[in-house]
């Protein structure tokens, strides 16, 4: 019994933890619309700033606070509404996510640059001791994080529902232009929105460092906000006591998983199930939130459509394409770099973009966002590693198959609710598995899986030169199904979907079928990718396929352009090439690059300074040349004898 | 008190639409009030009421993006309260929305072939070809698509294609346009294409003619009246008088959320009620609303000019 106790009291002091965090996502998200993905990473700079002055600098722990929490976040948090998320009125859906992504890679790029990892910094309880009641052991650490939680969510409840600007705060997300005409500042409340956003992370972030036994991992602190993302959607992101007691029944849950059931299973699977726990708590979560209505948003794209290439442009530019490998692989053939010839990582290029190529099918097309393409990859690897020993062509189609099967399962349980949602179950698929799966010494072996090189009877793919060419096809291959697709009526269907929902079903076209089709094709591919990159790479570790390179890769398509092929192509190059000179780097001009590209949707390629045509090519097919008909006249041509009809 | 007006030849039993006292609330405001009406086949049924009286709402819960509280809505025989909007659109209803929802990346073909295919099966291998550089087929090859006018009716719209549906609303020429850049009037008449491309049994229109010119609005009017005499049920939200009174065989009035009256274009003019919700108070003793001649009822052969 009294063990029973132990566990609840130290299970609801976890669930406080995740409530601090989770409300922190709800009041970002229910005053500025924007789901902030980089909470995690401000809590973490909290959490080292806190570190950097009362272990450090021995600053006492209340001015620290009061340095940290009413000027560092609020100063930040304001600064990041009007630099950042203000210019993004009006984007497309998956726009804000992303700029929230690259914040999240800023900051732990920043922290890396500041606080070096190798580093250990553990931060002690605030208050030390503990005291006995009915016959448990409960510590002041635990005591005040509980009451910190409570009075926490209890202020923000007092503030939404019973003052003036809690109204306002609520209502800027619902109609900010009806906001303004009452006299309010729709821009002033979504700044007020995310100071406070900033202050939660950071408070949530200080609060549970002395929770990190092995100190503060940049990573592990921007990662542990997962734990809260269930409670948040229990909460329907809005709702703070729903969240909150969501949290608290997750803390618990898990803390009596962890210690009734884990010790009766082997220990080697004991991390897989600890890390798997976010996940399942999540997706019970999603199953049980109840349908999102489809709304008409009245909302019209006012961007221009990228071109699609015919189909013989297609084919056209994928036989020069190749031909340019060709040559490639012949000037190339024995050119080292830093180590790694030239070709295996031309063939690292290729294998990314088609990964780059599922972004452009998934997010490019349908408006989908997932965060977990490298996590297909991984498993991807790790199919063609198993089957046949790998280096066989059936363990490339099982790998695609095994993929698009896991990315359905991951898409079903959120395709009834807002794309965001998705979003969401793909961070935490991805955290789930880097931390999890990919890391556990038996599934991917010490040391790394070993991957053969692909063989077919009487042609031999062994050197350097023929498996670049084999990918570099398989890129192309990808690139004229991406293409092929999208001038088919599954194409049109992806874009009216991203368009307009509520048009896209009453036309009579089901939106989560098509959801979950996409993003199993999306995966397949992923799949596919990472089974070639397992053939160039020969060996593959935990180490390829983490969650942060995944994100960082999909904001360099997106930077470069999120729509086409060429974009899919020019981010994996860049992305390959940077992570040669300067790895570290990556995040951080991820991070800013997406930053500056801001709202436009055509990333890079689709600035009209950079357009050009090349001379054989038609002109685009939806510029409104040509038409000569005048408006006065167009309805007037239906019938023959117009009638007056007043 | 709410007056019920003998409904003239309105009977359940042949009615495409039956709405039986359907109620939305939204928070405490009642949106609509065990609404009831009925559409029959053929015919264009007007609902109007001032700004806020629940007629979108109304569409929402007709085309299934808003769950009614209480109350059945019955496509044919068929109960399609709890069905999901695009079982519904697969049974014959289209609609199309007040504030526009165009796929705006696509050209105003394509919006229309999205509603042509969509019955198709993208993953059939036929339909896939299409997409192969070397079997492109053209837009009108869709052999399996609705085809608005079955059964023949004389005079209705043989509209079986992209192009001659465009044509149908005047878009001729128009087709590879990006639908988003489109000015307004002409993005209501893409949306009625798509609308039409689904092979309607019922077509829902929220105020279709804002954003058009007398002679667009002429043209419309005379487009639906052509639509239900080929025997498509039309049920039609507008602010145009002009156009409800001259088009319309049945009329609805809705003001917070309530049916305040209902009968045919004669009947709702000089009904005191309607006068008062659109007039206010002194309504009574102001002016008829604006009388409109009817439509002739003999329909024109084809569309016109560029009807084959």
């Amino acid at each position: 019994m009294s063990n029973f106790l132990q566990y609840t009291v130290f299970g609801v002091m976890v669930g406080a933890g995740y409530a601090i965090a989770a409300t922190g996502l709800v009041v970002t998200y229910t005053t500025s619309g924007v789901f902030n993905f980089a909470q995690g990473a401000v809590g973490m700079i909290a959490a080292l700033s806190y570190w950097e002055l009362v272990s450090a600098h021995h600053v006492p722990v209340l001015l620290a606070l009061v340095i940290l929490l009413v000027f560092g976040a609020s100063i930040a948090g304001a600064l990041v509404e009007r630099v950042l998320m203000r210019r993004l009125h009006g984007a497309s859906t998956e726009r804000p996510v992303m700029v929230t992504l690259g914040l999240m890679v800023i900051l732990t790029g920043v922290a890396a640059l500041v606080w070096n990892p190798t580093t250990t910094r553990q931060v002690g309880n605030m208050v030390n001791g503990q005291f006995r009641l009915v016959g448990i052991n409960i510590q002041y650490q635990e005591v005040l994080i509980i009451g910190v939680a409570l009075a926490v969510a209890a202020a923000l409840r007092a503030l939404f529902y019973s003052t003036r600007t809690g109204h306002a705060l609520r209502a800027v997300v619902d109609d900010p232009e009806l906001l303004a005409m009452s006299g309010v500042s729709p821009n002033r409340m979504s700044q007020y929105g995310w100071i406070l956003g900033f202050m939660m992370a950071a408070l949530a972030g200080i609060l549970l460092a002395p929770t990190q036994t092995t100190g503060i991992n940049i990573e592990a602190m921007t990662l542990l906000v997962v734990n809260g993302y269930a409670a948040a959607i229990v909460g329907r992101l809005k709702s703070i006591p729903v969240t909150f007691a969501a949290a608290i029944g997750i803390g618990l849950a898990e803390n009596y998983i962890l210690s009734y059931i884990v010790p009766h299973v082997p220990q080697t699977l004991v991390p897989d199930i600890t890390n798997a726990l976010p996940i399942v708590f999540l997706f019970i979560a999603l199953v049980t939130v109840p349908a999102v209505r489809l709304r008409a948003a009245g909302r019209l794209t006012t961007v221009r459509a990228p071109r699609v290439a015919s189909g013989k442009e297609s084919l056209v530019a994928g036989v020069v394409f190749f031909g340019l490998a060709i040559v490639v692989a012949i000037v190339f053939s024995h050119t080292v770099f830093r180590g790694t010839t030239i070709l295996a990582l031309g063939g690292v290029v290729m294998s990314l973009g088609i990964v780059g190529l599922s972004l452009v099918l998934l997010t490019g097309y349908s408006g989908q966002v997932s965060l977990c393409q490298f996590s297909f990859m991984g498993i991807g690897a790790f199919v063609m590693g198993k089957i046949a020993g790998g280096g066989s062509l059936l363990g490339l189609l099982a790998a695609t198959l095994v993929c698009a099967a896991v990315g359905a399962l991951i898409a079903l349980p959120t395709i009834r609710l807002r794309d965001l949602y998705l979003a969401l179950a793909t961070f935490a698929f991805a955290s789930a598995v880097t931390r999890g799966f990919f890391a556990d010494g038996h599934i991917y072996g010490n040391g790394g899986l070993s991957i053969g090189r692909i063989i077919v009877p009487g042609v031999s793919f062994g050197n350097d030169n023929a498996e670049f060419l084999l990918v570099t096809a398989f890129f192309v291959l990808a690139a004229l199904l991406v293409l092929a697709l999208r001038r088919s009526l599954f194409g049109r269907r992806l874009v009216a979907l991203n368009d307009s929902p509520a048009a896209y079903a009453t036309v009579g076209l089901n939106i989560g079928f098509t959801k979950v089709a996409v993003f199993a094709i999306a995966a397949g591919m992923a799949g596919l990718a990472g089974a070639l990159y397992g053939t160039v790479q020969g060996v593959v570790g935990q180490t390829d396929f983490e969650i942060f390179p995944g994100i960082i890769f999909v904001l360099f398509v997106t930077i470069w352009s999120i729509r086409t092929v060429s974009g899919a192509f020019l981010a994996s190059l860049t992305y390959v090439v940077l992570s040669q000179v300067w790895l570290n780097g990556l995040g951080l001009f991820a991070g800013f690059g997406i930053i500056l590209i801001g709202r436009a949707a055509g990333g890079i390629l689709g600035i009209e300074a950079l357009q050009f045509q090349l001379p054989w090519v038609k002109r685009s097919a939806t510029a409104a040349d040509g038409v000569t008909a005048g408006r006065q006249g167009a309805i007037a041509a239906v019938g023959g004898e117009t009638r007056a009809a007043g | 008190m709410v007056r019920l007006v003998p409904l003239v030849e309105q009977t359940a039993a042949t009615a495409v639409l039956t709405v039986s006292e359907v109620a939305v609330r939204f928070g405490g405001v009642s949106a609509l009030t065990d609404t009831s009406l009925l559409v029959q086949p053929g015919t264009v049924t007007g609902l109007i009421g001032p700004n806020g009286a629940g007629k979108t709402t109304l569409f929402n819960v007709i085309s299934g993006l808003q769950t009614p509280d209480r109350g059945t809505v019955h496509l044919f025989d068929t109960d399609i309260t709890a069905m999901k909007p695009h079982r519904r659109a697969r049974l014959g209803l289209a609609r199309t929305f007040q504030r526009l929802e165009l796929f705006g990346s696509l050209t105003a073909s394509e919006n229309v072939q999205v509603g042509l295919e969509s019955t198709v099966k993208w993953w059939e291998w036929r339909h896939l070809r299409r997409a192969v550089p070397w079997k492109r087929g053209s837009a009108s090859a869709h052999t399996n698509v609705p085809d608005v006018a079955q059964p023949p009716a004389p005079g209705s719209l043989a509209l079986a294609t992209c192009d001659r549906l465009l044509e149908g609303v005047g878009l001729e020429g128009r087709g590879g346009q990006q639908s988003a850049a489109m000015s307004t009037g002409l993005a209501r008449m893409v949306e009625l294409a798509r609308a039409l491309a689904i092979g309607p049994k019922l077509l829902l229109l929220d105020e279709p003619g804002s954003g058009l010119d007398e002679s667009e609005t002429a043209a419309l009017g005379e487009l639906l009246c052509k639509l239900a005499a080929g025997g498509m049920a039309i049920l039609l939200v507008e602010h145009d008088m002009d156009l409800v009174m001259s088009i319309c065989d049945h009329i609805y009035v809705l003001d917070f959320g309530d049916v305040i009256a209902s009968g045919t274009p004669d009947q709702i003019r000089s009904d005191p009620m309607v006068q008062a919700a659109y007039l206010g108070e002194a309504a009574p003793s102001a002016e008829p609303l604006p009388a409109a001649p009817r439509p002739p009822q003999s329909v024109p052969d084809g569309l016109g000019g560029s009807a084959p």
